[in-house]
């Protein structure tokens, strides 16, 4: 099978999508197959322009997509049928109920799974005969989520699907994307701006700031290569620059993101860098570059 | 295709009771006034209305862009509402046509087969405004091709009357070259409604096609 032996289930080069008010610009990254990877950035960064995009929804001027090797657009049915994807808020029709979901999906995924849908129907507690309109948010997206899954899916597209869930709901819906995750051809690609999240799953991250990729990287190496320095405000100028991300300043002192932690620890025995996070990572990436 | 055909049938399902209360009403006054017509034209403007709220419930529920993530095409999603505008088309047909045969047998009343005759133009004419209106809705939305349903049906209409009758008042009879072509129609209803019908259809689905291939979400 084509999913099997790609090395990136989704690899997107170079894609440029010019809005009046925003630009997507020359957009790249791969998402490896086998990987769940975090697609983060505040809100209005790109990441819901990128995932349309990725799904052939919206059209690019520039660059291309493939999923599994092949072009995303006009993907065939065999491959869209091993997508799963949920978006931000539901996109089921208010009077249907799981049974009517169960009968209408049967008839459009040609490998759609009733057992495996009642299953997470069961799992989630989701109630068989009331209307989607009466399900709670919670409720929907782990309707959505329930379809994504129910059919032999081995890539997940999920659109802030976590988003403006209780954390209780949300941690449920991790664990459902962590035993996913546990079969080696599955792959899971989410955008959020909960960096609780990507901390929590992640394998890769990629963060977009104002319609550009800052960086695609392991989240591991990407821990492993900054650190935070905190030292006193006149101590700054004494860092090198080149290993500088950003620095925060208040009325006690200064705290310093660097980059590429182990050369700077040979080069600079004055200053011991700590252990950071991806938040604090990012938030030095998109505010502290100016205070530099 | 076949789930989103489905999906349409079950949400217009939900709304069904109130079809059939509709049904049974004019029903009774078809029966009572021995006029199928209004009934006819009653169930006739419910499916139509019926067809129309499918496109509502699927933007209601921001559908299109979640389908298109499914294993159909684009083309798959249009062809499933032609071809569900048809399957509501002949429902009317057959809703009508059983209560004419009913009425008639009940009644005693001759000319069944004229009866029928008549309520299938009116599904034509039904498949008419579908064809038009269709491709409408692909461009623009169900919200705002409402209100071009209203602009598209009353503006010919009334300025049509309105020019018949200035027409009428500088030429009460009308040219002879017209009565003529209009005979000419009349005595071949029966081929030009089917083909003009199915000319129409196909012309309206082509402009669907296209117009949702290129359509961004």
């Amino acid at each position: 099978m084509v999913a099997n032996t790609q090395k990136n289930a989704i690899e997107v080069d170079n894609i440029t999508i010019r809005y009046d008010d925003f630009t997507l610009d020359k957009v790249s990254f791969n998402v490896p197959s086998g990987s769940i990877m975090g697609f983060v950035g505040e809100n209005g960064a790109g990441k819901t322009t990128t995932i349309k995009a990725i799904l052939d929804l919206i059209r690019t001027e520039e660059g291309s997509i493939r999923i599994w090797g092949k072009p995303s657009k006009n993907l065939h049915k065999d491959l869209k049928a091993m997508i799963g994807v949920v978006f931000d808020g539901s996109n089921l029709h208010e009077n249907l109920t799981v049974d009517n979901v169960n009968f209408i999906m049967s008839d459009i995924y040609p490998n759609w799974r009733p057992k495996v849908f009642y299953n997470y129907v069961e799992k989630l507690k989701l109630p068989k005969n009331k209307k989607f309109k009466e399900f709670s948010r919670g409720m929907k997206m782990k309707l959505s989520i329930a379809i994504a899954l129910s059919h032999d899916s081995k890539l997940l597209i999920l659109d802030e699907a976590t988003s403006g869930l209780d954390p209780m709901i949300r941690d449920e819906i991790l664990d459902i994307f962590m035993e996913f995750i546990q079969d080696e051809e599955h792959t899971i690609f989410f955008s959020t701006h909960i960096i609780s999240d990507i901390e929590k799953i992640a394998d890769y991250v990629t963060f977009i700031h104002d319609g550009k990729i800052v960086f695609s990287e392991s989240k591991d190496e990407l821990i492993y290569n900054h650190g935070i320095i905190p030292c006193r405000k006149e101590d700054v100028q004494k860092i090198d620059k080149r290993f500088i991300v950003g620095t925060r300043q208040s009325n006690y002192g200064a705290e310093v993101m660097i980059r590429n932690v182990d050369e700077f620890k040979r080069k600079n025995r004055e200053f011991i860098p700590e252990r950071t996070s991806i938040e604090e990572i990012m938030l030095y990436i998109s505010r502290g570059k100016e205070s530099v | 295709m076949k789930g989103l055909i489905i999906k349409d049938l079950i949400n217009m399902s939900k709304s069904i009771k109130i079809v059939l209360a509709l049904a049974v009403f004019y029903g009774v006054m078809a029966f009572s006034t021995e006029n199928p017509s209004g009934f006819a034209s009653i169930i006739l403007l419910v499916l139509a209305m019926s067809m129309l709220s499918t496109y509502t419930y699927d933007e209601m529920a921001n559908w299109d862009i979640y389908a298109l993530t499914l294993p159909i095409s684009r083309d798959n999603i249009i062809q499933a509402k032609y071809i569900f505008m048809i399957i509501i088309s002949l429902l009317g047909f057959i809703l009508n046509g059983l209560t004419l045969i009913l009425i008639n047998w009940l009644t005693k009343a001759s000319g069944v087969f004229d009866g029928l005759v008549y309520v299938a133009y009116g599904t034509a004419i039904v498949i008419w405004f579908y064809s038009i209106i269709i491709p409408v809705i692909t461009k623009v939305g169900i919200t705002k091709a409402r209100l071009y349903i209203v602009l598209f049906y009353t503006i010919p209409f009334l300025s049509g009357t309105f020019i018949f009758k200035q027409i009428k008042k500088l030429q009460p009879e009308p040219p002879e070259g017209l009565v003529k072509f209009l005979e000419i129609l009349i005595r071949n209803v029966d081929t030009i409604i089917p083909i003009l019908t199915i000319v129409l259809l196909g012309i309206s689905y082509y402009i669907s096609v296209m117009i949702y291939r290129k359509k961004q979400f």
